[in-house]
Protein backbone atom coordinates (compact mmCIF):
# COMPACT_ATOMS: atom_id res chain seq x y z
CA UNK A 1 0.00 0.00 0.00
CA UNK A 2 2.80 2.43 0.94
CA UNK A 3 4.19 2.05 -2.59
CA UNK A 4 1.04 3.73 -3.92
CA UNK A 5 2.06 6.95 -2.14
CA UNK A 6 4.98 9.35 -2.42
CA UNK A 7 6.11 11.92 0.11
CA UNK A 8 4.97 15.38 -0.99
CA UNK A 9 2.22 14.16 -3.32
CA UNK A 10 -0.84 16.40 -3.17
CA UNK A 11 -4.50 15.70 -3.91
CA UNK A 12 -7.41 18.08 -4.43
CA UNK A 13 -11.16 17.66 -4.15
CA UNK A 14 -14.03 20.17 -4.15
CA UNK A 15 -17.19 19.83 -2.07
CA UNK A 16 -20.44 21.73 -2.51
CA UNK A 17 -22.08 22.57 0.79
CA UNK A 18 -25.64 22.33 -0.46
CA UNK A 19 -28.70 22.75 1.71
CA UNK A 20 -29.60 19.12 1.02
CA UNK A 21 -26.24 17.88 2.34
CA UNK A 22 -26.39 20.13 5.40
CA UNK A 23 -29.93 19.01 6.20
CA UNK A 24 -28.88 15.38 5.91
CA UNK A 25 -25.99 16.05 8.29
CA UNK A 26 -28.37 17.69 10.76
CA UNK A 27 -30.68 14.69 10.52
CA UNK A 28 -27.79 12.28 11.02
CA UNK A 29 -26.02 14.13 13.82
CA UNK A 30 -29.15 15.58 15.43
CA UNK A 31 -27.13 18.76 16.05
CA UNK A 32 -29.88 21.37 15.86
CA UNK A 33 -28.13 24.12 17.78
CA UNK A 34 -29.90 27.36 16.78
CA UNK A 35 -26.74 28.81 15.27
CA UNK A 36 -26.82 25.98 12.73
CA UNK A 37 -30.48 26.19 11.75
CA UNK A 38 -31.65 29.75 12.42
CA UNK A 39 -30.37 32.68 10.37
CA UNK A 40 -31.56 35.29 12.88
CA UNK A 41 -29.76 33.65 15.77
CA UNK A 42 -26.60 33.34 13.68
CA UNK A 43 -26.78 37.02 12.67
CA UNK A 44 -27.17 38.11 16.29
CA UNK A 45 -23.97 36.26 17.02
CA UNK A 46 -22.12 38.10 14.27
CA UNK A 47 -22.37 35.66 11.36
CA UNK A 48 -23.89 36.49 7.97
CA UNK A 49 -26.22 33.49 8.13
CA UNK A 50 -26.60 30.11 9.79
CA UNK A 51 -23.25 28.42 10.30
CA UNK A 52 -22.74 24.94 8.90
CA UNK A 53 -21.52 22.37 11.44
CA UNK A 54 -17.74 22.13 11.25
CA UNK A 55 -17.90 18.37 11.56
CA UNK A 56 -19.48 18.14 8.13
CA UNK A 57 -15.90 18.56 6.92
CA UNK A 58 -15.06 15.27 8.64
CA UNK A 59 -17.71 13.60 6.44
CA UNK A 60 -15.96 15.05 3.39
CA UNK A 61 -12.65 13.72 4.69
CA UNK A 62 -14.21 10.30 5.23
CA UNK A 63 -15.30 10.27 1.58
CA UNK A 64 -11.91 11.49 0.40
CA UNK A 65 -9.91 8.88 2.33
CA UNK A 66 -12.28 6.06 1.47
CA UNK A 67 -12.83 6.84 -2.18
CA UNK A 68 -10.29 9.25 -3.66
CA UNK A 69 -6.80 8.05 -2.69
CA UNK A 70 -4.65 5.88 -5.00
CA UNK A 71 -5.41 2.86 -2.80
CA UNK A 72 -8.69 1.89 -1.18
CA UNK A 73 -6.92 -0.49 1.17
CA UNK A 74 -6.67 2.12 3.90
CA UNK A 75 -8.31 3.04 7.16
CA UNK A 76 -8.12 6.15 9.30
CA UNK A 77 -6.22 5.63 12.55
CA UNK A 78 -6.44 9.15 13.90
CA UNK A 79 -7.39 12.59 12.79
CA UNK A 80 -7.17 16.18 14.05
CA UNK A 81 -8.92 19.25 12.74
CA UNK A 82 -8.72 22.92 13.74
CA UNK A 83 -11.43 25.26 12.55
CA UNK A 84 -10.26 28.67 11.38
CA UNK A 85 -13.32 30.21 9.71
CA UNK A 86 -17.03 29.38 9.46
CA UNK A 87 -18.73 27.60 6.60
CA UNK A 88 -22.04 28.80 5.18
CA UNK A 89 -24.70 27.25 2.96
CA UNK A 90 -23.69 27.01 -0.70
CA UNK A 91 -19.98 27.48 0.00
CA UNK A 92 -17.71 25.40 -2.19
CA UNK A 93 -14.90 23.95 -0.11
CA UNK A 94 -11.63 22.96 -1.71
CA UNK A 95 -9.79 20.23 0.11
CA UNK A 96 -6.04 19.95 -0.34
CA UNK A 97 -4.35 16.86 1.08
CA UNK A 98 -0.58 16.44 1.09
CA UNK A 99 1.41 13.38 2.07
CA UNK A 100 3.56 14.75 4.88
CA UNK A 101 5.04 11.53 6.21
CA UNK A 102 5.54 7.91 5.28
CA UNK A 103 6.46 5.47 8.03
CA UNK A 104 7.15 2.07 6.49
CA UNK A 105 8.06 0.48 9.81
CA UNK A 106 4.46 0.73 10.99
CA UNK A 107 2.82 0.94 7.54
CA UNK A 108 1.47 4.41 8.27
CA UNK A 109 0.99 7.46 6.10
CA UNK A 110 0.57 10.93 7.57
CA UNK A 111 -1.55 13.37 5.60
CA UNK A 112 -1.78 17.13 6.18
CA UNK A 113 -4.91 18.82 4.90
CA UNK A 114 -6.71 22.10 4.65
CA UNK A 115 -10.09 23.29 3.47
CA UNK A 116 -10.44 26.69 1.79
CA UNK A 117 -13.55 28.39 0.44
CA UNK A 118 -13.74 30.00 -2.97
CA UNK A 119 -12.69 33.36 -1.49
CA UNK A 120 -9.46 31.70 -0.44
CA UNK A 121 -10.29 31.86 3.27
CA UNK A 122 -8.69 29.11 5.28
CA UNK A 123 -11.54 27.11 6.79
CA UNK A 124 -9.69 24.38 8.63
CA UNK A 125 -6.40 22.55 8.89
CA UNK A 126 -5.52 19.16 10.24
CA UNK A 127 -3.73 15.87 10.03
CA UNK A 128 -4.87 12.34 9.28
CA UNK A 129 -2.97 9.13 9.93
CA UNK A 130 -3.97 6.26 7.70
CA UNK A 131 -2.91 2.62 7.72
CA UNK A 132 -3.08 -0.21 5.23
CA UNK A 133 -5.87 -2.73 5.57
CA UNK A 134 -4.12 -5.25 3.28
CA UNK B 1 26.39 13.72 20.65
CA UNK B 2 23.51 12.41 22.72
CA UNK B 3 24.26 9.95 25.45
CA UNK B 4 21.87 7.24 26.61
CA UNK B 5 20.41 9.48 29.32
CA UNK B 6 19.66 12.21 26.78
CA UNK B 7 17.95 9.66 24.54
CA UNK B 8 15.97 8.31 27.50
CA UNK B 9 14.80 11.82 28.40
CA UNK B 10 13.74 12.51 24.83
CA UNK B 11 11.91 9.18 24.64
CA UNK B 12 10.23 9.97 27.95
CA UNK B 13 8.98 13.25 26.44
CA UNK B 14 7.61 11.35 23.43
CA UNK B 15 5.71 8.95 25.71
CA UNK B 16 4.21 11.89 27.66
CA UNK B 17 3.14 13.63 24.44
CA UNK B 18 1.69 10.57 22.71
CA UNK B 19 -0.13 9.30 25.79
CA UNK B 20 -1.03 12.87 26.76
CA UNK B 21 -0.05 12.43 30.39
CA UNK B 22 2.46 14.87 31.83
CA UNK B 23 2.78 12.76 34.98
CA UNK B 24 3.72 9.59 33.12
CA UNK B 25 7.07 8.16 34.15
CA UNK B 26 8.87 5.42 32.28
CA UNK B 27 11.75 3.06 33.03
CA UNK B 28 14.00 1.19 30.64
CA UNK B 29 12.55 -2.07 31.94
CA UNK B 30 8.95 -1.03 31.15
CA UNK B 31 6.88 -2.85 28.54
CA UNK B 32 3.34 -2.20 27.34
CA UNK B 33 2.19 -4.24 30.33
CA UNK B 34 3.43 -1.48 32.65
CA UNK B 35 1.61 1.37 30.89
CA UNK B 36 -2.15 0.70 30.55
CA UNK B 37 -2.60 3.35 27.85
CA UNK B 38 0.04 1.69 25.63
CA UNK B 39 -2.30 0.03 23.13
CA UNK B 40 -1.73 -0.77 19.46
CA UNK B 41 -2.53 2.75 18.25
CA UNK B 42 -0.28 4.32 20.88
CA UNK B 43 2.44 1.87 19.87
CA UNK B 44 2.25 3.01 16.25
CA UNK B 45 2.29 6.68 17.23
CA UNK B 46 5.26 6.13 19.58
CA UNK B 47 7.23 4.72 16.66
CA UNK B 48 6.15 7.51 14.31
CA UNK B 49 7.02 10.26 16.81
CA UNK B 50 10.34 8.60 17.66
CA UNK B 51 11.28 8.41 13.97
CA UNK B 52 10.33 12.07 13.57
CA UNK B 53 12.02 13.43 16.69
CA UNK B 54 15.28 11.54 16.16
CA UNK B 55 15.14 11.76 12.35
CA UNK B 56 15.71 8.04 12.01
CA UNK B 57 13.90 5.11 10.41
CA UNK B 58 13.21 1.71 11.90
CA UNK B 59 12.49 -1.58 10.20
CA UNK B 60 9.35 -3.40 11.23
CA UNK B 61 11.50 -6.48 11.84
CA UNK B 62 13.61 -4.69 14.46
CA UNK B 63 10.62 -3.15 16.22
CA UNK B 64 9.04 -6.55 16.71
CA UNK B 65 12.15 -7.75 18.54
CA UNK B 66 12.10 -5.05 21.24
CA UNK B 67 11.17 -6.48 24.60
CA UNK B 68 11.18 -3.25 26.58
CA UNK B 69 11.84 0.48 26.36
CA UNK B 70 15.53 -0.13 27.01
CA UNK B 71 15.82 -2.10 23.76
CA UNK B 72 14.05 0.68 21.94
CA UNK B 73 16.60 3.14 23.31
CA UNK B 74 19.44 0.84 22.26
CA UNK B 75 18.03 0.81 18.73
CA UNK B 76 17.83 4.61 18.69
CA UNK B 77 21.38 4.83 20.07
CA UNK B 78 22.64 2.73 17.16
CA UNK B 79 21.05 5.02 14.56
CA UNK B 80 22.04 8.52 15.70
Amino acid sequence: MITDFNLGDSFFQDFNVTEEIVNKFIELSNDKNPIHINNEVARKKGFKSRVVQGNLQNCFISFFIGECLPSKDVMILSQTIKYKNPVFLNDILSLKVKISGIFDSVNLIELSFNFKNKLGDLISIGKINIKSTK
Amino acid sequence: MMNRKDIFNKVSRIFKDVIEDENLTIKESYTSNDIPEWDSLVHIMLIVETEKKFNIKFLSSEISKWEDIGEMITAIESKI
